[in-house]
């Protein structure tokens, strides 16, 4: 019996196509996805290639891109050895960790409340959605201005209401700048995740709920035992959309502040810019472009993996 | 109004009456014999706003022939030309005279065609770069002063010195010859060239007991006035500038840092080489060391200075709550422009602020005085990196009718002076003094320009080091000897090649 069950499964097995019969029959399907393909590799690929390529020489300003000179892993390592690095390192975990668990957790908050029935929802999802839709270099200037140090709306508030003898030195203080410009890009990113969330919890059984409440569960009961499960995969993918944004953040850093004062706000991506483009650098900005790569296709993987996993649990 | 009644400048003017021209423009004294000596006419030892006022509208130019001399009229050729021309926020007069210039030169050459394109000052660098990196590069380009080392560096320009278009070196700053010199060998010409000033509110230094028609004669003097303003009136004294990636800091700052006897380098020399480093001399550590006191000892200046540039100072300036700062005589029209737009209260506050507007030269330190000398050059790019072939005969022709005294002249209407030092005695040098108020005294200021050093390395130096070094200051991250001598490190290490 269980010789012929044997049996019949090899049958099975060798009845299933190779990869070469597979990918005949699929040769349409690989025929429209040729353009795209072409085009990322031409737009993505080879770039990539030539910055890993050009991150192994060094090509003072001084010098014809032609002229560079091969100095091996030089370059990474004078990055990786450097205070400076590790100040931006620093700097960029701190702006990634805060902005994205802040901007997190007032999405989630602001989610929860428009998820409930009440007069103006509307008008108050649309409010809140501002942020998200004004454009970055937009809002980084209203929020300079808003901050400024001398003639700010904020700081003159400030001392109107008694709070403070002078304005508040929000962007020109290396211990208050990076906390300012995260509250900005908080303020940014909070609708993006508050969009996700209220997405996901529509999703969540309104018969749970009942049941839950039947059976004398509490607020914070239902939140954490029926809510925050169903949420998990929402919560996974717009934690790791808002981190590698934010590791990936540019134009608030700077146009608020240009990385300074003293580079208390310089972060990875603004570091790259300026060693590229303000200084130059191609060989050393590309070493660091690669590192910062790596960082980010670790992220990728994990968000990749992290989805797959979902959708193979849906699906399984 | 007596702008330059200061004792220090009195006795450099009476030093000079000494031993080179009386005040103004006499004709027979030892000054004048110089003058007669040089190409240009022009005594530049005697650089004062009454010299060039009596000098203005003395020479008549006949472009046309000068041209010829160089590039036959009759020459056929084809030209592409990139430049920062006027946009939508020159005035009209910049438009009109940019517009008269071209049809000015296809009247001269009428066989030589032009592919012209008006750039964006900020995206220019950038896509010439990209442009002679792919081999596309334009025949010529005007660039401002500090960008053309770069690409004579990368072996991307041609070599071009004034007298390949019919002009002697005299006829030129030699601030500005600097500029297009790398490894001792000339890749340009200047066309245009202008220093600041220093501005002040008259009304805001009577308000603080301060002579209205005095400006402070040193930066120590300016130290304390700032000071003072902020004391007494409650307002920001000096708009200190130091915000890092930006040009205007440098602009403000390295004038103040050469006074004091400090350097980048040794650019402040006759003969630079640019192979030392004195970032962390001891004239660089006072300049240091005064910008600390007015920022943070004093808080005389905006704190705001670390985010600002000179745009976040003209607000404030006209609004009464600023009483210094330096800036180009366009800083003037700007004021006008405030004014013509403000509306109600704000209005005769800026008008008060404009009849109480001054302006004077930089002020002096212990070694010297001295401000940047601004301007711009015109490039002929290789042939190997020109997109197409490089017709060397157009290009000549189209540098030598815009660099002659009359288009060099003409294109700096507003905001810059004539490159080719002929331009200060034409009719059209005389009408700009007489419509462009304070020109005179930023004009006077080109003698004590200093230019930036002219390696590849200079743009790092002075948007990234220099004012990241200030910033450590100024934020009490570090000390002042500790700041100067950090910059002074990067700055070795940049000069190393790494």
């Amino acid at each position: 019996m269980s010789g012929t069950a044997a049996a019949s499964r090899k049958r099975l097995v060798s009845r299933e196509p190779g990869v070469l019969a597979r990918m005949v029959r699929h040769r349409a399907d690989y025929l429209y996805v040729a353009p795209a393909l072409g085009v990322m590799l031409l737009v993505i690929g080879y770039p990539i290639y030539d910055t890993i390529y050009l991150s192994f020489f060094n090509t003072p300003p001084s010098l014809a891109l032609e002229d560079k000179t091969f100095v091996g892993v030089d370059n990474y390592i004078r990055i990786l050895t450097s205070d400076a690095f590790l100040e931006v390192t620093v700097n960029t975990l701190i702006w990634t960790a805060f902005s994205t668990f802040f901007a997190f957790v007032l999405g989630l908050g602001a989610a929860l409340a428009l998820d409930k029935q009440f007069v103006g929802r509307g008008l108050l999802r649309g409010i809140l959605l501002i942020p998200y839709v004004i454009s970055a270099v937009a809002a980084a200037y209203i929020w300079r201005w808003l901050y400024h140090t001398d003639f700010g709306v904020i700081g003159a508030i400030a001392v109107a209401a008694g709070l403070t003898d002078r304005p508040i030195n929000f962007l020109d203080n290396t211990e208050t700048s990076l906390g300012s410009l995260i509250v900005v890009n908080v303020w940014k990113e909070f609708s993006f995740a508050m969009i996700m969330m209220l997405a996901g919890l529509q999703t969540v059984p309104e018969q749970l709920h009942r049941a839950a409440q039947v059976d004398g569960a509490g607020v914070f009961q239902r939140f954490w035992h029926i809510t925050m499960p169903h949420l998990k995969g929402v919560t996974l993918v717009t934690v790791l959309l808002l981190l590698v944004s934010n590791l990936n953040s540019f134009t608030i850093p700077w146009i608020m502040t240009a990385g300074g004062p003293a580079g208390s706000t310089d972060i990875w991506i603004t570091a790259i810019y300026q060693l590229a483009f303000e200084r130059i650098r191609f060989g050393i900005s590309s070493a660091y472009s690669v590192i910062v790569f790596i960082v980010m296709m670790s992220m990728g993987y994990f968000y990749v993996r992290a989805l797959t996993r979902r959708d193979g649990a849906r699906y399984g | 109004m007596p702008l330059f009644d200061d004792a220090r400048f009195l006795m450099d003017r009476r030093q000079l009456l000494g031993t080179a021209a009386a005040a103004g423009f006499a004709g027979s004294l030892p000054g004048m014999a110089r003058a007669a000596a040089s190409p240009s006419g022009l005594d530049t030892s005697n650089w004062t706003p009454e010299y060039i006022g009596g000098i203005a509208g003395t020479l008549d130019v006949d472009t046309t022939a000068e041209c010829a001399k160089v590039v036959p009229l009759s020459t056929k050729g084809h030209l592409t030309y990139w430049y920062v021309g006027p946009n939508q926020a020159s005035p009209d007069i910049d438009h009109k005279i940019d517009a008269e210039f071209w049809v000015a030169f296809a009247k001269t050459y009428p066989n030589i065609t032009v592919e012209r394109q008006n750039l964006d000052y900020n995206q220019m660098l950038n896509k010439v770069r990209t442009a002679a990196l792919g081999n596309a590069a334009p025949m010529v380009a005007k660039f401002p002063i500090l960008w053309g080392v770069e690409f004579a560096a990368k072996g991307q320009l041609s070599q071009l010195k004034p007298e390949d278009v019919g002009y002697p070196v005299d006829e030129f700053w030699p601030g500005a010859l600097k500029s297009v010199m790398w490894k001792g060998k000339s890749y340009g010409v200047p066309t245009n060239n202008e220093t600041m000033g220093l501005i002040w509110n008259a009304a805001l230094f009577q308000a603080a007991g301060l002579d209205p028609e005095k400006p402070p004669a040193t930066w120590d003097d300016l130290v304390v006035y700032s000071k003072q303003i902020k004391d007494k009136t409650g307002k920001n004294g000096y708009g200190m500038v130091a915000r890092t990636n930006a040009g205007n800091t440098p602009f403000r700052f390295m004038p103040q840092l050469w006074a004091y006897g400090g350097e980048a380098f040794d650019e402040a020399e006759a003969n630079p080489t640019y192979k030392t480093v004195n970032l962390n001399n001891s004239g660089s550590k006072a300049a240091l060391q005064a910008s600390y006191d007015m920022y943070v000892r004093d808080r005389s200046v905006p704190m705001s200075a670390l985010t600002n540039t000179q745009n976040e100072n003209q607000d404030p300036f006209i609004s009464g709550q600023l009483g210094m700062m330096i800036s180009h005589p366009l800083e003037y029209s700007v004021m006008l422009d405030r004014t013509a737009k403000a509306t109600g209260d704000d209005k005769k506050i800026a008008e008060g602020v404009v009849a109480n507007m001054r302006y004077g030269l930089v002020p002096k330190g212990p070694a010297r005085r001295a401000v940047v000398f601004g301007g711009s050059n015109v490039h002929i790019f290789d042939p190997k990196v020109v997109d197409g072939k490089l017709d060397m005969e157009a290009a000549r022709a189209f540098v030598a009718f815009s660099t002659g005294p009359e288009w060099s002249t003409k294109l700096a209407w507003t905001n810059s002076n004539p490159g080719n030092l002929r331009g200060f005695r034409t009719k059209w040098m005389k009408e700009r003094l007489a419509t462009i108020k304070f020109l005179n005294v930023t004009t006077s200021m080109l003698p004590s320009g200093i230019p930036f050093p002219v390696i590849p390395e200079t743009s790092e130096v002075m948007n990234i080091i220099v004012p990241d070094m200030l910033q450590n200051v100024l934020t009490k991250k570090m000390t002042v000897s500790a700041a100067a001598d950090d910059a002074a490190k990067k700055a070795k290490v940049l000069l190393s090649g790494l």
